[in-house]
C-alpha cells in the first residue's frame, strides 16, 4: 500500500518534471513543477519524513516557486521561440550526453543499496517523532543551523542589491 | 525496505527526476528554464538522501535535506536577482545570445 | 477494514469539508445583517425570516449569471484558479480539532480530520499554496488591473505569513508539539482558579499579531486593498463572473471561518472550557458547541472590523507587516521562550 502510493506519487513527480522540460511557456513550466514538488512531498511522507515533506511544500512549492512566478509575471518573460539559426549540434550533443549518462547512472543505482545491513525499518510513527529530529538540529548540527541563517541573510541582502535598478548618472 | 517502500524504487524515481532535470538543463535555451531544471536535480538528490537516511534508520538524511532546501532557497533568490538584472540589460532570455564574455 | 472503519473514515473526511461549506452561507448572512446593524439599517429582511434565505437567493442569482471567459485568457488556468482558492480554504480545516474524543461502537475517535504529527505546519503549507489561486487568477485574466491586484494580494499574503507563523511559533514553543490536539490539551484548566489557561492570555501580543495577520491572509478589511471596489476595479477577481466568482466569494468566507477556527484552537483553548470535563455524548456535543461559539465570536470580530475600520494603503500595509508585525512577533517568541524557561506555562 505504501509502495503503491510512493510509486504513484513518484511517477507523478517525474511526469511533471518532464512536462516542465517540454513546456515552452515559462509560467506553465513553473506550475508543472509545483505539481511535481507536491508529488515529491507525498514521496517524503511515505519515506517517514513528514517534517521534510511539509517543509518542501512550504519552502519549495510555496515560496521559491512563487518567487519565480513573481519574477516571470512582473518582467513579462516571453515564450521560448524558434531560433533563427538553429545549431543542431547542441541538441545532438546534449541528447547523447544524457543518454550515456542515463545508462551509466541507472546501471549503478540499480545495484546500490544492496549492501546496507538490515536495520529495523524506520517505523513511520517513530519517525514522526519531530522533537527527536529537532534535537539533532540543536546539538550535533547547531553550527550548520546558525550558519545557514547567516547565509540566508547574505542571500537576501545580495538579491536585493543585485536586482536594484541602475541609477542613471 | 523503509516501511514498505523498497530502496530500489526510491533510487529509480530519484534517477528519473535527475535525468529530467539534466535534460532540461542541457536542452533548454531560456535562463529560467535552466534554473528550474537545476532545482529539479537538487530535488532528485534530496529524495535519494531521504531514502538512504530512512533505509539506514537515522535522521541524518532529513537533517541534510533540510539544509539543502534552505540553501536552495538562498540560491534561488540570488539566481533570480541575477536573472532580473541580466534581463534588464540584454532584453533577451536566450542563453545563446548572452555571449559578451566570448573571445 | 470493517464497514464501521470505513464509515468512521468517511465521516472524519466529510465532516470538516461539509462543515466549512455549510457555514459559508450562514457567515454571508451574518456579514450582511451585521453590516446593517453597524450602519443602523435593517440589512436583508425580505427573503425568509430575518433574511435567513438571502444566501440561497444570492447563490441562485450567481448561478444564473452569464459565465464569461475572457477572450485572451489562458483557459485552463483561468478555470483552475478559483478551484485552487476554494480547495485550499476547505482543506485547511482537516487538522483542526473540534471536539474531544468520542467513544462510538467501542472505538475512541478523535474529533479531528487528520491528527498528523505536523499539525500546524500543514496549515502553513496550505496557506502557501493558496497564494497560487490568487496569482493565477490575476495572471490568467489577461488584464493589467487583475495582474496588479493578484501580485499585490499575494505579496500581502506572503508578508503576513511570516508574522503569523512566528507568532504561532510562540504557541508551539509553549506546547512542545506541532499537533493541534496537544495545543488544545495544554490549554485545559485554569490559573489561580479563575483565569483559563489560554494562550491568548499568556501570549497576548502573539494573539493580537496572529489574529491581525489572519485579516491580511484572508484579504479582509483593513487589508483588502487588492479587492476593494474603489481601487483596482476588483483586483484579481475582476474578470470572473457567475460560479467562478461565487467560488472566490465562498473561498473568502471559508478562509474567514478556518482562520477563526485556527485562532480559537491556538489561542482560545479550542473546544475546552475551564472547569468542565466532557463526559459522554452530551459532553462531546457541548464541547463542539463551545468550539462553535468561540469561532463565531471571532467571525463576528471579522465582520465588525470590516464595517468599522478604514483600509490601509498598500505601502502602509507592507510596512506594518514587515517593520512592525514581524519584530513584534519575534519579541513575542522571546517572551514565550522566557515563559517556558521559567516553567510558568
Amino acid at each position: 500500500m505504501e509502495r503503491l502510493t510512493f510509486d504513484l506519487a513518484g511517477a507523478l513527480a517525474v511526469l511533471f518534471a518532464f512536462v516542465m522540460v517540454a513546456q515552452k511557456h515559462p509560467v506553465k513550466s513553473v506550475l508543472s513543477l509545483v505539481v511535481s514538488f507536491f508529488g515529491l512531498a507525498v514521496c517524503y511522507v511515505m519515506l517517514s519524513a513528514p517534517f521534510i515533506a511539509v517543509i518542501q511544500v512550504i519552502v519549495y512549492a510555496g515560496a521559491i516557486l512563487v518567487l519565480f512566478l513573481f519574477v516571470l509575471m512582473l518582467l513579462n518573460v516571453p515564450q521560448e521561440t524558434r531560433e533563427k539559426d538553429p545549431r543542431p549540434i547542441q541538441r545532438w550533443l546534449g541528447s547523447t550526453a544524457i543518454i550515456v549518462f542515463a545508462v551509466v547512472f541507472v546501471g549503478v543505482l540499480a545495484r546500490s543499496g544492496a549492501d546496507i545491513p538490515p536495520h529495523a525499518p524506520f517505523d513511520r510513527t517513530a519517525a514522526a517523532d519531530i522533537p527527536a529530529l529537532a534535537r539533532r538540529f540543536f546539538s550535533d548540527y547547531l553550527f550548520a543551523f546558525e550558519a545557514v541563517s547567516v547565509l540566508l541573510l547574505a542571500a537576501v541582502v545580495g538579491a536585493f542589491l543585485l536586482a536594484q535598478k541602475e541609477k542613471k548618472p | 525496505m523503509i516501511g514498505g517502500v523498497p530502496l530500489f524504487d526510491v533510487l529509480m524515481v530519484s534517477a528519473a527526476l535527475f535525468l529530467a532535470g539534466l535534460s532540461g538543463a542541457l536542452l533548454r535555451r531560456t535562463a529560467i528554464a535552466i534554473f528550474l531544471a537545476v532545482e529539479v536535480m537538487m530535488n532528485a538528490a534530496n529524495l535519494a538522501l531521504i531514502g538512504y537516511g530512512a533505509a539506514l534508520g537515522t535522521y541524518e538524511g532529513q537533517v541534510l535535506v533540510f539544509f539543502v532546501i534552505a540553501i536552495a532557497a538562498a540560491e534561488a533568490a540570488v539566481g533570480l536577482a541575477v536573472f532580473v538584472s541580466l534581463f534588464r540589460h540584454t532584453e533577451t532570455i536566450d542563453v545563446n545570445k548572452i555571449n559578451l564574455l566570448k573571445w | 477494514m470493517t464497514f464501521t472503519d470505513w464509515a468512521i473514515l468517511a465521516l472524519r473526511v466529510l465532516v470538516p469539508v461539509l462543515a466549512v461549506l455549510s457555514f459559508v452561507p450562514l457567515i454571508t448572512w451574518v456579514e450582511r445583517r451585521g453590516a446593517g446593524f453597524i450602519q443602523d439599517r435593517p440589512g436583508p429582511n425580505r427573503v425568509g425570516p430575518f433574511g435567513l434565505i438571502q444566501p440561497v437567493a444570492d447563490g441562485l442569482k450567481l448561478f444564473f449569471k452569464e459565465d464569461v471567459i475572457v477572450h485572451d485568457a489562458d483557459r485552463f488556468l483561468y478555470i483552475l484558479a478559483p478551484g485552487i482558492a476554494l480547495f485550499t480554504a476547505m482543506v485547511t480545516f482537516a487538522v483542526i480539532p473540534y471536539g474531544p474524543e468520542l467513544t462510538v461502537a467501542g472505538r475512541s475517535i478523535r474529533l479531528v480530520g487528520a491528527d498528523v504529527s505536523i499539525g500546524v505546519l500543514y496549515v502553513f503549507a496550505i496557506t502557501s499554496l493558496s497564494v497560487y489561486g490568487i496569482v493565477l487568477a490575476g495572471w490568467a485574466s489577461n488584464n493589467k488591473f487583475s495582474l496588479m491586484g493578484g501580485i499585490r494580494s499575494s505579496a500581502q499574503i506572503i508578508s503576513y505569513e511570516l508574522a503569523m507563523t512566528t507568532a504561532a511559533a510562540g504557541v508551539l514553543l509553549a506546547t512542545g508539539s506541532f499537533q493541534l490536539t496537544d495545543v488544545v490539551a495544554m490549554q485545559h484548566g485554569t490559573w489561580l482558579g479563575f483565569l483559563p489557561k489560554w494562550n491568548a492570555i499568556s501570549q497576548f501580543l502573539g494573539f493580537v499579531i496572529f489574529f491581525t495577520a489572519t485579516f491580511a491572509e484572508t484579504n479582509r478589511t483593513p487589508f483588502d486593498l487588492a479587492e476593494a471596489e474603489a481601487e483596482l476595479v476588483a483586483g484579481y477577481h475582476t474578470e470572473y463572473s457567475s460560479m467562478k466568482f461565487a467560488m472566490f466569494y465562498m473561498a473568502e468566507y471559508a478562509n474567514i471561518i478556518v482562520s477563526s477556527a485556527l485562532t480559537t484552537t491556538l489561542y482560545l483553548g479550542g473546544w475546552s472550557l475551564p472547569g468542565f470535563t466532557p463526559r459522554g455524548l452530551v459532553g462531546v456535543l457541548f464541547s463542539i458547541a463551545v468550539f462553535l461559539a468561540k469561532t463565531m465570536a471571532l467571525v463576528w470580530v471579522f465582520v465588525w472590523v470590516r464595517w468599522t475600520v478604514p483600509r490601509f494603503r498598500f505601502d502602509q500595509l507592507l510596512r506594518l507587516g514587515w517593520k512592525i508585525a514581524l519584530p513584534a512577533a519575534l519579541v513575542n517568541l522571546l517572551w514565550a521562550a522566557l515563559l517556558a524557561r521559567w516553567k510558568v506555562v
